[in-house]
């Protein structure tokens, strides 16, 4: 029955989800077919950058709203409480209420990784198949790094500052990601932008793992604060 | 069998450096139908959130089915055992009222049907409503139903009766009394005192965070008195009065004595004083209440 609660808190997120990704796939339709043909592999990739950013902001979105689904912080008010007087742990909360989050907007990343090879002719002259695949599995694992962030934010921080705690995460990863003496292998950020399987033609196996690392470490975390809160 | 279904033992918490709880000593014993009082900041809904496991006390501690509520696992299973009704009484608005119900219900392995299909008709709940449709008294109903529908052995009800009208206060206060016949145990706060009286057998008055007063309605109802003492003339009080006495009030020729022991001693007391004479009445919850928080 949690999953179908999640499901009924999570599905018009997932409508205006699909609602933006149908936007994006109409938009670049429309240059595919009308606009000039590309001169650059950049310029067909510029616009999935844009919308890395968006599935960036999107999951992290998805996973600040996991919060009032498990934890009771200082603001808690609403429903939360009655959820945390059902007979479930605080980490069972999470682990259903996270992963139902996560599962959906990976399905949406995946139709619009579809959509976008289906309706920009740009990009399949650009890249194979095989590429694709490889880019959407990486755009995957960055966005996993932010969404479990945004949970582990979600599950110490209140109201307005799950919120802010999650952007400034973005910006503080990103930051340390190109200010850092990190090499750019390494770098998630490249890794779905100028490093992306479909500009270098080539899987960054070592930001996918630094992804799923970060992505794992992040719930793990979450987890123990659940675990430590649990009564 | 366990006497004591909650216990709590100098239990304490504290917000931002206020005192919200300051060593909690409370004992509600199984099958009573125990009203928690007190004046609004008193304590009451921090003490059934840390009985709930919701909140973290910073001391002491706090045994529900003689199991701490502080271990995670036991804690569930307490949980499983008990129906709540939280202060704000907010469910999903996302859902409708037949949603919530089936989302609940399997949680519990001893959900009641039968008491499921009475509340839903006796509350008049339409089962394909939004619960962000529902009017506040509608919401405090199907809190209740979902409360009192879970077969529960401890029902923890924070202001259950708040946002209800007078007849759905009647019909809830109904079956509460009828839920303890079958053993169950309700824990209550309230700040409608005439409710309280009317179904409570055992009552505790918090202020401060501190249990003032605890113990079964008969014998408070019996202990305390108040004495009418009216003088032919001046009013004359003594040096000191017999212990016992807990508030004298003048008015015109006459003293109005609460007193909570030794009552025929106090009496004897004004007796002998000169010129009076004195009658003897029973107190109600409201005055015993009012003169503790007064006087604390």
């Amino acid at each position: 029955m949690l999953w179908y609660k999640g499901w009924l808190e999570t599905r018009w997120r997932l409508v205006f989800s699909l609602g933006i990704m149908v936007f994006f796939l109409a938009v670049f339709y429309w240059i595919g077919i009308k606009g000039p043909p590309p001169k650059r592999i950049g310029d067909a990739l510029g616009g999935v950058n844009v919308s890395v950013l968006w599935i960036g902001a999107m999951l992290a979105g998805a996973g600040i709203n996991t919060q009032p689904g498990f934890q009771a912080t200082r603001g808690t008010h609403g429903s939360t409480y009655f959820t945390l007087s059902l007979p479930v742990s605080r980490f069972r909360l999470l682990l259903v209420r996270s992963s139902l989050g996560w599962l959906l907007y990976t399905g949406v990343v995946i139709a619009f990784c579809c959509g976008y090879w289906a309706v920009f002719p740009p990009l399949r002259a650009a890249a194979t198949g095989i590429e694709m695949v490889e880019y959407t599995g990486m755009l995957i694992g960055y966005g996993s790094a932010f969404y479990f962030a945004s949970v582990f934010m979600g599950t110490f921080l209140d109201d307005l500052w799950r919120v802010w705690g999650s952007i400034i995460a973005w910006f503080g990863l990103s930051g340390l990601f190109y200010f850092s003496p990190l090499p750019p292998s390494v770098n998630i950020f490249q890794a779905v932008q100028a490093n992306s399987p479909l500009a270098v033609h080539a899987m960054p196996w070592a930001a996918l793992g630094v992804a799923a690392v970060m992505a794992v470490g992040f719930f793990w975390a979450a987890s123990r604060v659940v675990r430590v809160r649990e009564y | 069998m366990i006497d004591g279904v909650i216990e709590t033992t100098q239990l304490c918490k504290t917000f931002k450096g206020h005192a919200a709880l300051r060593g909690l000593n409370l004992r509600v014993p199984e099958g009573s139908i125990f009203g928690f009082l007190g004046r609004n900041g008193a304590g009451k809904t921090t003490t059934i959130k840390l009985l709930m496991g919701l909140l973290h006390a910073d001391g002491g501690s706090a045994r529900v089915f003689g199991t701490p509520v502080t271990v995670a696992d036991g804690a569930i299973e307490i949980r499983r055992r008990i129906g709540f009704v939280s202060e704000d009484k907010e469910l999903y608005p996302y859902m409708t009222v037949g949603q919530v119900i089936r989302f609940t219900r399997p949680f519990f392995p001893k959900w009641r049907k039968d008491l499921e299909r009475r509340y839903l008709e006796m509350f008049e709940l339409p089962q394909t409503r939004k619960v962000a449709d529902l009017s506040k008294g509608m919401r405090s109903k199907l809190m209740l139903l979902l409360t009192m529908s879970r077969g529960a052995e401890l029902l923890i009800l924070d202001e259950p009766t708040d946002g209800l009208d007078p007849a759905a206060t009647e019909d809830v206060l109904r079956e509460l009394a009828g839920i303890t016949a079958e053993g169950t145990t309700v824990f209550f706060s309230s700040h409608q005192l005439a409710e309280v009286e009317l179904i409570a057998d055992h009552i505790g008055i918090i202020d401060r965070g501190k249990l003032i007063v605890s113990g079964a309605l008969d014998d408070l109802k019996a202990r305390y008195q108040r004495l009418q003492v009216v003088f032919a003339d001046a009013v004359h009080s003594p040096a000191q009065w017999v212990e016992g006495v807990e508030h004298v009030r003048q008015d015109g020729r006459m003293l109005s004595i609460l007193a909570s022991r030794n009552v025929d001693e106090i009496a004897d007391q004004a007796r002998s004083l000169p010129g009076s004479s004195v009658e003897r009445y029973p107190v109600t919850l409201k005055e015993i209440f009012l003169e503790h928080v007064r006087s604390n």
